[in-house]
């Protein structure tokens, strides 16, 4: 097993390669199981919903019920709604961290200036600072401007999420890029707008893609905003998911599964759309792989 | 004769023979507000977020919460409270454990994922596609899914590993595990694609040096591969415990800081005082206890991040 | 077209100083050549001139126009960076086109465009790649392209950064006797970095020769090969390097070499006894055999062979004289074998004297030594062992 793991191309049969192999795939049961579980559970009818049978007849009545109006009666989630809201939060935050990030990350990128370095430094702070820290204030201030349970208000705090994200990513892409093509470009006559959109802003095109994409994953998948700062009007996927356990109420497992599905879908396509990318923007642009 | 000169002229910039005039000099004070005015926009939205901030700040002195007719200032009681409360340490005692706990399980299972991924057989191809999945699944669904899993009735957990319905995932002895058992099922990923890189990005001569002077196994590893990547590993366990100090949502939906106390993170706590309980003060003294922490280690981190991203990017060329 | 001045021009990057007060003076279509070891500062005097930094103090002028705060779109400078700078996600044809539809190089029709480019890529034999993109390239073929871009415009200065040092030697030495005869470099102020002196020496109509931020000698190509300012300038010059021997003045002789070297002091030097010189001799000056007995301009010494290396059609050989080994380069068919002892003769009129104590200063200033700073009037001058040269009697 050794030497395979540190000379990729060799491949030799034998008792190591095997164990290995049996390794791997236990992690991936482990990994896979309950991504499979939750798809049989979203096709089971309600009478199978709290049975752990693998074989049963499927139906996909839970995802019609989830999408419809027939699952607010049942549940008073309305999910169709929450996507709605979702994608218009996660978008509006996503965008606005652009219009605002990118020229920071550029300015960060390209020059050493005094304060450059504490401005990054605040953006990371945030990236790991406790969400209720601002929530709280947050809670009772939305409540002043009447920001509460509305798209701004989630659009604001979610800044929160997917400003350093774009701003540390894009500050990489720019840092690798070498100042000679700008200069080549003034040179050439190009005042320095219109040689940022010229030269600069087309070579960090993957960049670009791969940190709003990840910015709207983790606005999508983020929990604590939505749950504490919205209700009804501007409840995301994510808060609506767990409303199906029926806090009090009846639960709803087989409708949990199939809104759980929906839920992570847009997250997992995009992320597999910028697999190449993904490193990078994961640690922040710290591992350039 | 000069170019200069008509190129001005085109422009229209009715400047004299001789160049450009003086209304297209830049002065250095302008040269110098570049970057900052291209700041400007992230500074308001940072400004956005730094002032509830420091309102939260300014609770953790006052005796805020949704009931009170009057807030008065009351200085540093909050701190006296929360600090003479049991319920304090008591956080920060299965914060830090959940975070040590979960960051050291996910590093070594992440290091010996992408290891075994890295021997590029056919399996190790194909399940790197799929590997970041459960990382991409929003960590509050995961963790409503295991929910399901876990129910010592019903749950599919009891039933395939044959447990009957005796074992109680959440119940109090093993609810923290559980949590963090989640907690690796998300994470573990996010170190595995990282280390994969590094690995990835090694220079093949060492090993293929040492390979031929007979060294085993062991020896590798530990004296060639691991030096490399330790910026790699570095990085992840950084980005770990920074997220595990803060973490709410898999708990919240796990098992909302019980039975008892047992799973109440800081995070889990402060929830429960200002948002539950309306006492806004509390709770933002919590938080900014956490803050504290938070900060410290992440100025501490932070400074390692960049020399490991200095090195990461070394190990690359 | 446009003159050039740089006047005490100061550079650093943080605590490094990268220029340490440049002056230049480039006239008006000359083609001016910048000689100089990689971290002499070279790039950053072009950038400098171009506005792409800007300069700590000092001033730099285009046509008599001081460019403080001038942007570098508007210096009417082109560049042909040694990087290259293509935009990777153009075609070689739109990165030629960009400076023609930049509007700042005058207004050109997508026909005109054609054409300038088409002349362009001919000259330079890239006519087959303009559909290409640069990482299609080769480093020699991204190297003309970039020059291209350069030579495609009309500017007042062209700015090239050592524009053929990625061309294999063959199309190096084509291009070199090419690029000064395009019609474009022909009219156009040039500013060349080259770290090869027989670009420069072939190129240049004046040479500035650039040690750690300092211009150490300004002249055309000939002077400053016959009468460098010292030592390090002359080393720089000529391949194999240039012998230099240590000798002092004895009694109204110099003598090098043990005394295996040693020839009258020439009056119009005013040596004084006990001065310690440096003799330089061009390897491919020294001549094998005795001298004619009526040429009193030779000096004839003997040595034993050491070394021979065969080169080609010439031979390098080290020869030991006294305590010191010459270099000698003569042809195949003649040459002594190793360990043979032969006669040779050194041509007074070709050799360069040095003041040993001034030239060590310069070394030490050049080396950043705080106390070792060198006014002007302590040149190192260089003449020959001749001597009655009246320029070299002022100024030693």
């Amino acid at each position: 097993m050794a030497r395979r793991v540190l000379t990729p191309g060799q491949r030799r049969v034998s008792v190591g390669g095997v164990f290995a192999d049996i390794l791997i795939l236990l992690w991936f049961v482990f990994a896979l199981f309950p991504i499979l579980w939750m798809f049989l559970l979203s096709l089971k009818n309600d009478t199978d919903q709290t049975s752990t049978y693998f074989s049963f007849s499927p139906t996909a009545r839970n995802y019609r019920t989830v999408l419809t109006h027939k699952g607010e009666v049942l549940t008073s989630v309305n999910f169709e709604t929450a996507i709605w809201h979702s994608v218009l939060a996660c978008a509006g935050a996503t965008l606005l961290s652009l219009l605002v990030g990118i020229p920071a990350a550029y300015a960060a990128g390209k020059w050493k200036f005094r304060g450059s370095d504490d401005l990054m430094f605040q953006m990371l702070s945030f990236r790991f600072a406790p969400e209720l820290m601002v929530i709280v204030p947050l809670f009772v201030i939305f409540h002043y401007i009447h920001l509460f349970d509305t798209e701004l208000g989630l659009i604001w705090v979610l800044q929160l999420v997917t400003l350093p994200l774009v701003v540390w990513i894009l500050r990489s892409y720019f840092q690798d890029l070498a100042p000679e093509l700008e200069q080549a470009a003034l040179l050439d006559g190009y005042s320095r707008i219109r040689a940022f959109f010229k030269v600069a802003l087309p070579l960090v095109r993957p960049g670009i893609a791969a940190s709003a994409l990840l910015a709207f994953i983790f606005a999508w998948n983020n929990y604590i905003f939505p749950l504490i700062l919205t209700d009804s009007n501007a409840t995301t996927v994510t808060v609506a998911v767990t409303k199906y356990l029926g806090g009090g109420g009846q639960a709803y497992y087989n409708l949990t599964a199939a809104a759980a599905l929906i839920g992570v879908l847009p997250p997992l396509v995009l992320a597999l759309s910028i697999q190449r990318y993904l490193v990078r923007g994961l640690s922040f642009g710290a591992v350039k792989a | 004769m000069s170019s200069v000169t008509e190129v001005s002229a085109d422009k229209g910039k009715g400047t004299s023979a001789g160049g450009p005039g003086s209304e297209d000099r830049v002065p250095a004070w302008r040269r110098r507000a570049r970057p900052y005015l291209l700041s400007i926009p992230a500074l308001v939205v940072i400004v956005g977020i730094l002032f509830p901030f420091v309102s939260g700040v300014y609770y953790t002195i006052l005796d805020y919460s949704a009931g009170a007719t009057h807030v008065h200032l009351v200085w540093f009681d909050n701190y006296q409270t929360v600090l003479s409360d049991s319920a304090l340490w008591s956080s920060v005692r299965v914060t830090v454990e959940y975070a040590v706990i979960a960051t050291a399980i996910e590093t070594v299972l992440g290091v010996g994922v992408a290891l075994l991924l890295n021997r590029s057989t056919l399996i190790g191809r194909i399940f790197e596609k799929v590997l970041i999945l459960p990382l991409m699944i929003a960590p509050v669904i995961a963790a409503t899914v295991w929910k399901l899993m876990f129910d010592s009735n019903f749950g599919i957990l009891n039933h395939v590993l044959g447990l009957g319905h005796s074992f109680s995932w959440l119940g109090k002895n093993n609810a923290l595990y559980s949590c963090i058992l989640v907690d690796v099922w998300i994470y573990t990923p996010f170190v595995a694609i990282l280390v994969l890189a590094g690995i990835r990005s090694l220079p093949k001569e060492p090993f293929e040096a040492s390979d031929v002077d007979g060294a085993n196994w062991l020896y590798m590893f530990r004296r060639l591969m691991l030096p490399m990547m330790w910026p790699y590993i570095l990085v992840a366990v950084i980005f770990r415990l920074m997220d595990c100090l803060k973490i709410f949502d898999i708990i919240y939906v796990l098992t909302t800081g019980g039975p008892g106390t047992v799973t109440t993170t800081l995070q889990i706590n402060a929830f429960e005082d200002s948002i539950t309980h309306f006492n806004y003060s509390r709770g933002s003294t919590y938080m900014f206890l956490l803050w504290i922490i938070v900060f410290i280690v992440a100025r501490f981190l932070v400074s390692l991040l960049s020399k490991a991203q200095r090195r990461a990017a070394g190990a690359e060329v | 077209m446009a003159s050039l001045q740089l006047q005490d021009v100061h550079k650093s990057y943080g605590k490094h100083p990268a220029l340490k007060g440049i002056d230049l003076d480039v006239a008006d279509g000359e083609f001016f050549v910048i000689l100089g070891p990689s971290g002499a500062g070279k790039t950053t005097t072009l950038k400098s001139v171009a506005g792409l930094q800007e300069i700590d103090t000092g001033s730099v002028r285009i046509d008599g126009v001081e460019m403080d705060g001038i942007e570098p779109y508007r210096r009417n400078v082109a560049m042909a960076f040694e990087s290259y700078a293509l935009y990777p996600q153009d075609t070689v044809f739109d990165n030629l086109a960009s400076p023609l539809k930049s509007g700042r190089t005058g207004t050109y029709s997508k026909e005109q465009q054609r054409e300038r480019i088409d002349m362009v890529t001919t000259t330079l034999g890239i006519n087959q790649l303009l559909e290409r993109f640069p990482r299609e390239l080769s480093n020699g073929q991204r190297q003309r392209v970039a020059l291209g871009r350069v030579l495609v415009r009309p500017a007042g200065i062209y700015l090239l950064d050592e524009p053929l040092s990625h061309l294999d030697a063959k199309l190096r030495a084509a291009m070199r006797a090419e690029l000064k005869s395009l019609g474009s470099v022909a009219q156009t102020t040039s500013l060349y970095v080259t770290h090869d002196y027989q670009e420069a020496l072939a190129l240049g109509d004046k040479i500035a020769i650039l040690r750690a931020g300092r211009v150490i000698q300004v002249g055309p190509p000939a002077e400053v090969w016959r009468e460098p300012a010292s030592t390090f300038i002359a080393r720089a010059l000529g391949q194999p390097e240039i012998n230099l021997l240590p000798a002092v003045v004895e009694d109204g002789t110099i003598r090098a070499a043990g005394g295996h070297v040693s020839c009258p002091a020439p009056a119009g030097l005013h040596l004084s006894p006990g001065q310690h010189l440096i003799i330089g001799v061009r390897p491919r000056e020294i001549a094998l055999g005795p001298a004619p007995p009526d040429q009193g301009d030779r000096l004839t010494c003997a040595g034993m062979v050491r070394l021979s290396e065969v080169l080609g059609r010439d031979v390098e050989l080290s020869v030991t004289v006294g305590e010191e080994d010459l270099i000698i380069v003569t042809d195949r068919a003649n040459a002594p074998a190793e360990g043979e002892r032969v006669t040779f003769q050194i041509p007074l009129a070709h050799s360069l004297v040095f003041d040993a104590t001034r030239d060590a200063a310069l070394e030490a200033a050049a080396a950043g030594a705080p106390d070792a700073q060198t006014s002007d009037g302590a040149r190192v001058p260089a003449t020959s062992l001749l001597g009655p040269l009246v320029a070299a009697e002022q100024r030693i």
